[in-house]
């Protein structure tokens, strides 16, 4: 019995030690760490310029060829506020914020989902996913899909695939006709972006959530101030 | 809005259905082995107690490893889940420690009913016995092995609905915990079922082992889903709001107060104290219990799944 007992102990003995070799193991291509790279994408949403056309959502539908059914951008509109004719309404971008401690990026099994080092945006590979919609649960902001053509996961990825390997900026913002997107790289002072950024207050969403977005809003002046 | 289809909703009852059996099996595997090790020794091949659990575990946990495959929008791709790894993500942890609990799993009831089967094959096979012999021979490593992994298998079961970090109800540290527990009862109430199914004896030794072990932990079951909705419901914000919509009015409302707590905690408690005093225990009154907390776990398991994703923050 006192053997025994010291056999089963060393079995798990094993199991923890086992454990814990395995836990120091390097881990392939999921990691939230985005190295020292000279780029990191970003946009901004400046909802005081918007006037809810909808030519973005047309324009990444057709560049990256999104089928009908499911779109990788929203612009959601509320309101009216006001009194006729004095209404307005609040239009805001609902699509992937290419967290920096990205939650669909930790919890994919198969590293699928990923963070590009070179760029900062979030990604999905789409040869490794098989589709098990965890990325999509974990995601706190709603805005991943199964694509109904690939049987993958599918999001906004700043046209990774489209425009930016021909040098062009992502669909959506070159369709917008008020220039209410800007586009470009957070590690350029003197990018349109970074100078947009340092002179409107912009916020956003779910901080708290410490998910580090990259997809910053200016808040519009129409509206409810909401508690 | 209605119960079974919201906005927000990404998982199914499928993966209830897999967190269920995956938790019974390791549930059923884990009072097995306790059976073994307190009351019956050596005799435990011959307990249909034991019996009963030897074959649900396995097929439980095939079972639901089959319907989270099916469930992939992309089944023949399952073979990657396997291949490339992520050791931040607890579906690719999980999935590894599945298969190493199965794989000890077959060594450890290959060692338990090494005697019979040799006996059986009678000098036939002479391989098959050997490997037999050397696993009798380590059953105390197996053992060991097992009981860990069982009791992780039950714990993963819970971290993977609290990975979900936009969802308060589902995010939360006392989940692992509450599905570790209801897990562990639901195989135990699984070895019971089958047990006298199999016309294992309704008043003998194992009965009276799980009943007494049952007690306690409906009692801790009680106490963590209490802790866990008020520990919600303090945290205020969308934690209360999400506590109070699944609790609350409405049909989720009550499958919880009905199914896992009536049905699924308070019946079988009552039955168990009532047992107490009276000693003779009949089929149909273990088999009754037995069901009972099954049913209420298999609730449970589709009551958080469901209501977990039906608030975000
Ligand atoms: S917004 Fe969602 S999909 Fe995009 S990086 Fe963040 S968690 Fe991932
Ligand atoms: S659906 Fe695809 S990208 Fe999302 S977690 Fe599963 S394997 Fe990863
Ligand atoms: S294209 Fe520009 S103005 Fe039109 S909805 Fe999109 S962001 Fe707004």
């Amino acid at each position: 019995m006192d053997t025994s007992k010291r056999r089963f102990l060393k079995g798990c003995g094993g199991v923890i030690a086992g454990v814990s070799v395995y836990s120091m193991t390097p881990q392939p291509l999921a990691s939230n760490a985005v190295g020292d790279s000279e780029i990191k994408y970003a946009m901004l949403h400046d909802e005081n310029l918007c006037i809810g056309c909808n030519a973005c959502e047309d324009a990444c539908r057709e560049v990256n060829q999104v089928p009908v059914g499911v779109s990788r951008v929203n612009i959601i509109r509320t309101g009216p506020y006001g009194e006729y004719p004095e209404q307005s309404y609040r239009f805001s971008r609902h699509s992937c914020q290419h967290c920096e401690a990205a939650p669909c990026v930790k919890v994919c099994p198969t590293g699928a989902a990923y963070i590009d080092k070179d760029t900062g945006i979030v990604a999905v590979n789409e040869d490794r996913c098989v589709g098990c919609q965890y990325c999509i649960a974990a995601c706190p902001y709603q805005i991943r899909f199964i694509n109904p053509l690939t049987k993958v996961a599918d999001k906004c990825d700043f046209c990774q695939q489209s425009q930016l390997t021909q040098g062009l900026q992502p669909a959506c913002v070159l369709a917008c006709p008020t220039e209410a997107l800007v586009f470009g790289n957070l590690k350029d002072p003197n990018s349109a972006l970074v100078k947009a950024l340092k002179s409107k207050p912009t916020y956003r969403q779910k901080i708290d959530l410490g998910t580090r977005p990259k997809l910053f809003h200016v808040r519009t002046v129409d509206g409810e101030i909401v508690l | 809005m209605s119960a079974f289809h919201f906005d927000g909703l990404v998982w199914h009852w499928p993966i209830a259905i897999y967190l269920f059996l995956a938790g019974l099996s390791a549930g059923a595997v884990f009072f097995a082995i306790m059976l073994k090790h307190f009351k019956l020794a050596e005799r435990a091949y011959l307990s249909p107690f034991v019996q009963a659990a030897a074959i649900i575990a396995p097929i439980a946990v095939c079972a639901g490893l089959g319907i989270l495959v099916i469930d992939l929008t992309k089944p023949l791709a399952f073979w990657k889940i396997l291949v490339f790894y992520n050791t931040s993500s607890v579906m690719s942890m999980g999935v590894l420690v599945l298969l190493v609990y199965q794989l000890v799993l077959f060594a450890w009831i290959g060692s338990v009913f090494s005697l019979p089967v040799i006996k059986w094959l009678d000098g036939r096979f002479h391989l098959l016995a050997k490997c037999l012999t050397l696993l009798a021979r380590h059953e105390d490593v197996i053992t060991g092995v097992l009981v860990i992994l069982s009791l992780s298998l039950g714990a993963y079961t819970g971290f993977l609905l609290s990975a979900l970090i936009g969802f308060p109800l589902l995010n939360n540290p006392v989940l692992p915990l509450l599905f570790l527990i209801s897990g562990l009862s639901s195989g135990a109430a699984a070895t019971l079922l089958g047990g006298v199914l199999m016309r294992g004896n309704p008043n003998g030794t194992e009965v009276k082992f799980i009943h007494r072990i049952e007690i306690p932990m409906i009692l801790v079951e009680i106490m963590l889903l209490f802790t866990f909705f008020a520990g919600l419901i303090l945290s205020g914000g969308q934690s209360q709001v999400a506590a109070l919509n699944a609790i609350g009015e409405g049909f989720w409302g009550w499958i919880f107060w009905g199914g896992v707590v009536g049905v699924g905690l308070t019946l079988p408690l009552a039955f168990n104290l009532w047992m107490k005093v009276s000693s003779e225990r009949k089929l149909t009154y273990v088999a009754v219990t037995a069901s009972f907390s099954l049913l209420g776990v298999l609730l449970l398991r589709n009551f958080i799944l469901y209501t977990g994703q039906m608030t975000g923050v």
